[in-house]
């Protein structure tokens, strides 16, 4: 009781002072709160460094990880990788890029492989795997952390 | 096979076949996977009178394989639940080849027939040519019809979907592309083929009662798509000459249709916001000698919030007067329907539907109809 009674006076005292004070806090919360989240909103496209495609919009990004774009906007053949779907990064994705639930993309390759019309991106594993095998072939482009590029691959486009 | 069978079966795939797909780094890939529905549903209510061999109030949910519920059964799950299983092997970068196996409960007790066998032909990025069997893209969702998991409601409108021939023999080139800077995407596909479909149950259950063939030869069709992830518009035309066939008690056949011309048009224009969701095809089946003119149509709007979208949906068909002095058929339905995404590989849904004959005969009648459809892909 004596511990919760010194952690509450304190605000409390704050509040009889300041009786903005508790929108304040609420506003400094929801300021910090992504700050959390910044690991998960600070996806990048990347390909390899030695790879001459060009930056690309949020929508030449769905294009390609969608089937709609065979190739990146230069004319050289793309071929999308993605992270193991059910993982935070694979929804954070396609919610940002395509706008879509894990379930609605999977409802669209759905129609697409019964209708002999295309197959999804190939599952490259976590981030590091998806890294390392664009980082070999500058045909592939893949997701990652921003937190994770280095020399051996380049941005194309920033996920927000 | 039962309730119980069938969807320990759906379940039982859908955990088991994906640990199957086999991806080696060289020589041909083999991949598997499938698709499934459990749908159960229940006549309420409707126009009280027999048509053919069903004992109405009756909705008719499937015109393909004549999927027909019947108020005096109550809860059926035996009219539309199927499996479909779909193998492909890829030998290389342009060739793969793909076979689909569907078991119905209204086929002739889940005895899978062959739905899609094909071969196909990466000419480049853009462009590919198949051939084999495959089902005609007439519609928009034609050629995914049972691909639940791929639409939002238990099943596209029946007043639309509903034709004795669903597939063809022959060959197509498809084509797609990115355009405008890759903001929008152009699939475009033509193709050619025939099918022969002895003793159709679209025509010997529904129309003739006696044993009748079903032949669509010379089918021409194409359609171009033009999307953005958001919008997308259809554009769809096909002719081919149509013979029917009826073999009746007394040993005779008499021909119905002789080859005759026919033109079926179909446009599409549909929306797939984050949250609203806008559907629309218009289209109109048009024969030569015999005057059969349908012109049939659906429009619906939803609203999609996380795992749950709600759709509102109208839909209708209506012949026209015709040189064979058939009567004018007719139907207008309303529908809501409720889908939740149970996880990325089950849908679970609900529909309602008020359906009014509007026939000049004594048709399926009037139906109230409440289906619960569980739905997968894996």
């Amino acid at each position: 009781m004596a511990a919760k009674s010194r952690i509450a006076l304190p605000l409390e005292l704050a509040v009889k002072r300041h009786p903005n004070m508790p929108w304040r806090v609420c506003a400094l919360a929801l300021a910090i709160a992504p700050l959390g989240l910044a690991r998960a909103d600070g996806l990048v496209v990347i390909v390899a460094a030695n790879s001459s495609a060009p930056k690309l919009n949020a929508e030449q990004v769905s294009a390609i990880f969608m089937g709609a774009a065979k190739s990146f906007p230069g004319g050289e053949k793309a071929v999308p990788i993605d992270q193991t779907p059910g993982s935070p990064a694979y929804g954070h994705f396609y919610n940002q890029v395509a706008g879509r639930t894990e379930a609605q993309v999977k409802a669209y390759w759905s129609r697409m492989v019964f209708t002999g019309k295309g197959t999804p991106p190939q599952d490259g594993g976590d981030a590091a795997a998806v890294k390392k095998l664009v980082a070999g072939n500058p045909n592939l482009l893949g997701y990652v952390d921003a937190s994770l590029v280095d020399g051996s691959v380049k941005v194309l486009s920033e996920i927000k | 096979m039962s309730k119980r069978q069938h969807l320990t079966l759906l379940m039982a795939c859908s955990l088991a076949l994906p640990t199957l797909t086999m991806a080696q780094d060289d020589g041909p890939k083999f991949s598997f996977s499938g698709f499934g529905q459990l749908t159960v549903a229940k006549v309420l209510g409707g126009t009280q009178r027999p048509y053919m061999e069903w004992n109405c109030p009756c909705a008719i949910q499937n015109w393909e394989y004549v999927g027909v519920y019947e108020k005096s059964k109550g809860w059926q799950a035996d009219q539309e639940s199927l499996l479909g299983l779909q193998g492909s092997v890829r030998l290389n970068d342009r060739f793969s080849a793909t076979a689909q196996l569907l078991s119905r409960a209204n086929n002739k007790s889940y005895r899978p027939t062959l739905d899609w066998a094909y071969a196909s032909y990466a000419i480049n990025d853009e462009w590919t040519l198949q051939a084999g069997r495959k089902r005609i893209p007439l519609y928009y969702y034609s050629d995914f019809l049972y691909i639940g998991t791929a639409y939002p409601w238990v099943r596209p409108a029946p007043d639309v979907y509903g034709w004795p021939i669903y597939a063809y023999d022959g060959a197509n080139l498809a084509y797609s592309t990115a355009v405008l800077g890759g903001r929008w995407t152009v699939d475009a596909n033509v193709w050619a083929g025939g099918f022969n479909f002895k003793n159709a149950p679209y025509d010997t259950r529904i129309y003739y009662g006696d044993p009748t063939d079903e032949k669509w030869r010379n089918i021409f069709g194409g359609y171009v798509t033009l999307s953005n992830g958001e919008l997308s518009g259809r554009v769809m035309v096909m002719s081919f000459n149509n013979d029917q066939r009826t073999h009746k008690a007394d040993g005779t056949t008499s021909i119905n249709m002789d080859g005759y011309k026919t033109t079926i048009w179909g446009i599409s224009a549909n929306y797939d916001g984050r949250h609203f969701i806008v559907r629309s095809e218009l289209n109109k089946f048009s024969q030569q000698v015999s005057g059969f003119t349908y012109n049939y149509f659906l429009l619906g709007g939803g609203y999609k919030l996380g795992d749950w979208t709600a759709m509102y949906t109208i839909s209708r068909y209506r012949t026209a007067e015709n040189n064979l002095g058939f009567a004018i058929e007719g139907r207008r339905t309303r529908s809501l329907a409720i889908r939740y995404d149970l996880n990325k590989n089950w849908a679970l849904k609900a529909q309602y539907d008020i359906s009014k004959d509007q026939s000049q005969y004594d048709f399926f009648g009037d139906h109230r109809l409440l289906s619960f459809s569980a739905q997968t892909s894996f």
